[in-house]
């Protein structure tokens, strides 16, 4: 399963990929440092799922997603930022997030995200 | 005492600030029933004698502004540094009280409610993140001009400062501030083991 890890930080970005190697240890991991390279590479490899920070340089994550939905409207993106305002949730799941999680995440969310709000 | 950090190390802290920042901003939001749109902090090491140049150059030097400064002590010690300027801090007071024409006390009442929460939720989930605790001393407020928030006899016997720094802004109501962490010799080199530490963590 190819997943698309989305963050400024290469730390956030570890986080997501600690998580996941319980829950999914085979996915194939694809990483991007800012919206703009994150749809792009949704663009080129149709990521299964994709984990998305929000506060980003070049493109933040709420752009980002508008994209990746107007390139796919059934796109699997899961959101993790530490904008936790309630706001930032509403338009997210708005713009078509299967869901907003707070930073940092960890193996018990992971297992939570991939039990309860992805289609796999 | 080795007090540069590597890049690692800098994306680290970055990190654990905007951590940090969203959970302060998250509660601001609440209390003003406002979005506030987040930024991505800016980590800067330099030279104490810089300190003043590099505010200087994120303000309005025209303007005057609401200074609050709470020093923190603890295995990472410093001081959180909150500017608003009067514009935004009016705004604010309209904004918090529901009126038009607020007074001195109003505004000065509403800066300082709104310190409190960003300085204590901000350096709280900081040395959270980094497992460890701060004391924290009573907060001092000022109402300034942009040269004389920070004195320089402050800063002076400090080599290297870390200036960790973001702005908040609630972009329907007018009201920005910048916020700064100063961080200072001694608490740099055990600041650079509790990002160690976290990072080996999370690396592996």
């Amino acid at each position: 399963m190819k997943i698309l890890i989305v963050d400024d930080s290469k730390l956030a970005r570890m986080g997501v990929v600690k998580s996941l190697k319980e829950v999914e240890p085979n996915a194939e991991l694809f990483h991007a440092e800012n919206g703009l390279e994150a749809v792009e590479i949704f663009r080129q490899e149709n990521p299964r799922v994709v984990f998305l920070d929000l506060t980003m340089p070049v493109m933040d994550g709420f752009e980002a997603l508008k994209q990746i939905i107007a390139i796919d409207k059934d796109a699997q993106v899961i959101v993790i930022s530490a904008d936790i305002q309630d706001e930032a949730k509403q338009r997210v799941l708005l713009a078509g997030a299967k869901n907003m999680y707070p930073k940092p995440i960890n193996e018990e969310k992971m297992l939570q995200i991939f039990q309860q709000d992805l289609l796999i | 005492m080795n007090i540069e950090f590597n890049e690692d190390q800098i994306d680290a802290l970055k990190e654990f600030m905007n951590v940090s920042i969203g959970a302060a901003t998250a509660n601001l939001a609440n209390l003003l029933g406002a979005f506030a749109t987040m930024h991505i902090p800016r980590i800067d090491i330099c030279d104490s004698d810089k300190l003043i140049p590099k505010v200087n150059a994120t303000i309005d030097l025209t303007s005057m502004y609401y200074v609050t400064k709470q020093l923190f002590t603890g295995k990472f010690g410093g001081e959180c540094m909150f500017v608003m300027s009067e514009g935004s801090a009016q705004n604010l007071g309209k904004h918090l009280y529901d009126i038009e024409n607020c007074t001195d006390d109003d505004v000065n009442d509403a800066v300082i409610e709104l310190t409190n929460i960003l300085t204590s939720t901000i350096v709280s989930r900081l040395t959270q993140e980094l497992d460890t605790g701060v004391q924290f001393f009573v907060p001092s407020s000022q109402f300034v001009d942009a040269h004389s928030i920070i004195n320089i006899n402050d800063v002076t016997h400090y080599s290297k400062i870390i200036i960790i720094s973001t702005i908040l802004e609630f972009k329907d109501q007018q009201i920005n501030s910048s916020i700064y962490i100063l961080t200072k010799d001694e608490a740099i080199e055990s600041l650079k083991m509790l990002i160690d530490k976290k990072i080996e963590e999370i690396y592996g």
